[in-house]
């Protein structure tokens, strides 16, 4: 009872220090949870400007005055058909132009009419994005072009049409809304994830290494409350304020959907309650444990400012499982519900795509994060005498 | 009422050829009275901060005991902690909490019920003059300040024995005497057992009932500042420490 008392003291001080060191919490506000939605709604404005390229039926094109055939098949298809600047080829290059430039030969019209092979050229940039991702559409408008002439001339040698078709290709495309806007949508469970990081290191530190450097540990441990009390107050404190930045994170991104500037992309991206109370409930072991092993790592430092730079190596591991997750292109393996982090965020995007997720699937994740708070736990509290006094 | 008998420790550092040990406590007893200031005088690296370091148990003994008010330490190192109010060299407090909430949050965790801890603040803002400080937050408190705000979380929960450690260092003279003032009250009027390490000869000849003299980690002598100085035949008391504590006989064995 007595230890629940301190346990109790300690967390409450705890929490109530955190929440008082303001500047501290500002920075972590922006930097971790108003940056995942200002990053979606830069990625839908993004989408936006390709998918407004796309609708335009624009062709940028040079000498189409010389081939009135092309340009007839062309503006059937709804196609509006713009003259290429004069200094097209240093606009493609520096990504002003962003859409691929059509070049007619000036006898176009002769060869086609000779039966002889007509050059058109086809230029753009691969560093261009924009404009690279309008080739494809081109290709297949210029072939299709292709296949009318061919078809009007073998009609008129009086062969049919239909000998010319050898195969029928019916593409399908099974991916369903959710899946296919989880493509975009990955970088979620980084923001989330990296907002737990943030959000706990700075009272794992202080209630640590701080509490070294202050000399304030050892008055502390001068008291008869329990070294485990003790510690088991501070984590608490820390896994708190942890989880309360990722609950922020997660709730920050259904406002943000508001503002989503692409109509395709705020109707694919379904964020609301459930989805974060998914997100919180399995970032709440991942919290726990991280708390804990940053106060493991922290209280072999004597100042905060070591502690930071030896907590730097947590950070970055936790930050390059999202990344594993993301050049992983075999999908999920039975390994990655093991790994803390990767576990996390494998299930994170499994909620975004909509799949169900199974006890089995949460279960690996959350004994190995209960494994680990204990173990740092424990750590922390057997050195805390000794760091005392070094 | 504090005794510490035949305490030992040594420390050991480094692997291999680098290992080294010191002797840092060797043999120190001490006996302090209640209603007394008790002076563990010595110079530096003498052994006093270890020494009161394993009075609170933050520092296990090699061998010896500590027992306070008739309870042993290694049988029940929390009770012993309950019964001490100790100012140890490091004096960090919570810089974003005020004054009161570093008193009170000690006092809680000596399992002092929230009025009572408020009220013992109060009692000790009057006996060492730090009212005005209360309500502050301790960031930017001056050495005095942070001084007074250190003894009474230390004292919060009204402890039957005191300790301190070199608590005038890097103090001016107004608080030391602010400080002086207030543990002879603590003394005369509520009959606590203080318990203070120094090297400064005028705290001591000040304040002391009774000095215990350490030198590398071995008790030299002991007894009031007459009867030393008459031990070392000196009529000064600072020849007569550097007589007792530099001695031949306490030279390192």
């Amino acid at each position: 009872m007595n230890s629940l008392r301190a346990m109790w003291t300690v967390f409450a001080k705890e929490l109530k220090d955190a929440l008082r060191d303001r500047r501290t919490l500002m920075v972590v506000f922006v930097t971790s949870v108003a940056l995942g939605p200002l990053v979606l709604v830069m990625l839908s404005a993004l989408i936006d400007k390709f998918e407004r390229r796309a609708e335009a039926r624009e062709i940028v094109a040079v000498g189409m005055a010389g081939a009135p055939t092309l340009r007839n098949f062309l503006e059937r298809q709804t196609y509006v058909i713009k003259p290429a600047p004069t200094d097209w080829e240093a606009r493609l290059r520096d990504s002003k132009l962003g859409d691929p430039v059509v070049i007619v030969g000036a006898d176009f019209e002769d060869q086609l009419a000779h039966g002889q092979p007509a050059r058109i050229q086809l230029v753009y940039s691969s560093a261009n994005a924009s404009a690279q991702r309008g080739v494809g559409r081109i290709e297949r408008l210029l072939q299709a072009f292709d296949q009318e002439q061919a078809t009007l001339r073998l009609v008129a040698r009086g062969v049919a049409p239909g000998l010319l078709g050898v195969s029928a290709v019916d593409e399908h495309d099974i991916a369903d809304n959710a899946a296919r806007a989880a493509q975009l949508t990955n970088l979620l469970p980084y923001f989330v994830l990296m907002a737990v990081v943030y959000g706990a290191l700075n009272a794992a530190l202080d209630t640590t290494a701080g509490e070294r450097e202050r000399g304030s540990l050892e008055p502390l441990l001068a008291t008869p409350a329990a070294r485990g009390a003790l510690v088991v107050g501070k984590w608490g404190a820390v896994f708190s304020v942890g989880l309360l930045i990722a609950v922020l994170a997660c709730v920050s991104f259904i406002p943000a959907q508001g503002l989503l500037r692409n109509e395709s992309l705020a109707a694919l991206f379904r964020f609301g309650w459930v989805e974060a109370a998914w997100f919180i409930g399995l970032l709440a072991p991942l919290a726990a444990a991280l708390s804990a092993l940053m106060m493991a790592i922290a209280i072999r430092c004597k100042t905060t400012k070591e502690a930071q730079a030896n907590n730097m190596v947590l950070t970055l591991a936790v930050s390059l499982m999202p990344l594993a997750g993301m050049f992983n292109q075999e999908g999920e393996s039975a390994w990655n519900f093991w790994v803390p982090a990767m576990a996390q965020t494998t299930l994170m995007n499994r909620v975004l795509k909509g799949a169900p997720i199974g006890l089995a699937d949460v279960a690996p994740s959350l004994a190995v994060c209960a494994a680990l708070t204990v173990l740092a736990l424990t750590f922390v509290s057997r050195q805390l005498a000794r760091r005392a006094i070094q | 009422m504090i005794a510490m008998n035949d305490l030992r420790k040594q420390f050991s550092s480094g692997r291999g050829r680098k290992a080294r040990t010191v002797l840092a406590v060797d043999g120190l007893t001490l006996q302090a009275r209640d209603g007394a200031i008790t002076g563990l005088l010595g110079p530096n690296g003498a052994g006093k901060t270890t020494s009161l370091r394993m009075l609170v148990g933050l520092v296990t003994p090699d061998s010896g005991s500590v027992v306070v008010d008739g309870i042993d330490m290694r049988t029940d190192p929390q009770a012993v902690r309950a019964r001490l109010g100790v100012l140890s060299d490091a004096r960090g407090l919570y810089p974003r909490l005020s004054a009161r909430e570093n008193i009170v949050y000690h006092g809680r965790l000596h399992g002092v019920p929230a009025d009572e801890a408020q009220a013992r603040c109060e009692h000790l803002a009057r006996l060492l003059e730090m009212e005005s400080l209360l309500d502050r937050r301790t960031e930017g408190f001056s050495q005095g300040e942070r001084m007074k705000t250190a003894l009474a979380r230390a004292l919060v929960h009204d402890p039957a024995n005191i300790v301190l450690d070199e608590p005038t260092n890097g103090l001016d003279v107004v608080a030391t005497r602010a400080l002086r003032a207030a543990l002879r009250v603590l003394r005369d009027e509520t009959g606590k057992c203080i318990v203070f390490s120094t090297h400064i000869m005028q705290e001591v000849e000040r304040l002391c009932d009774r000095v215990v003299v350490v030198a590398h980690g071995r008790h030299v002598a002991e007894g009031s500042v007459a009867s030393l100085c008459e031990l070392a035949g000196c009529a000064d008391f600072e020849d007569a420490f550097v007589r007792l504590a530099f001695s031949p006989e306490a030279a390192p064995r």
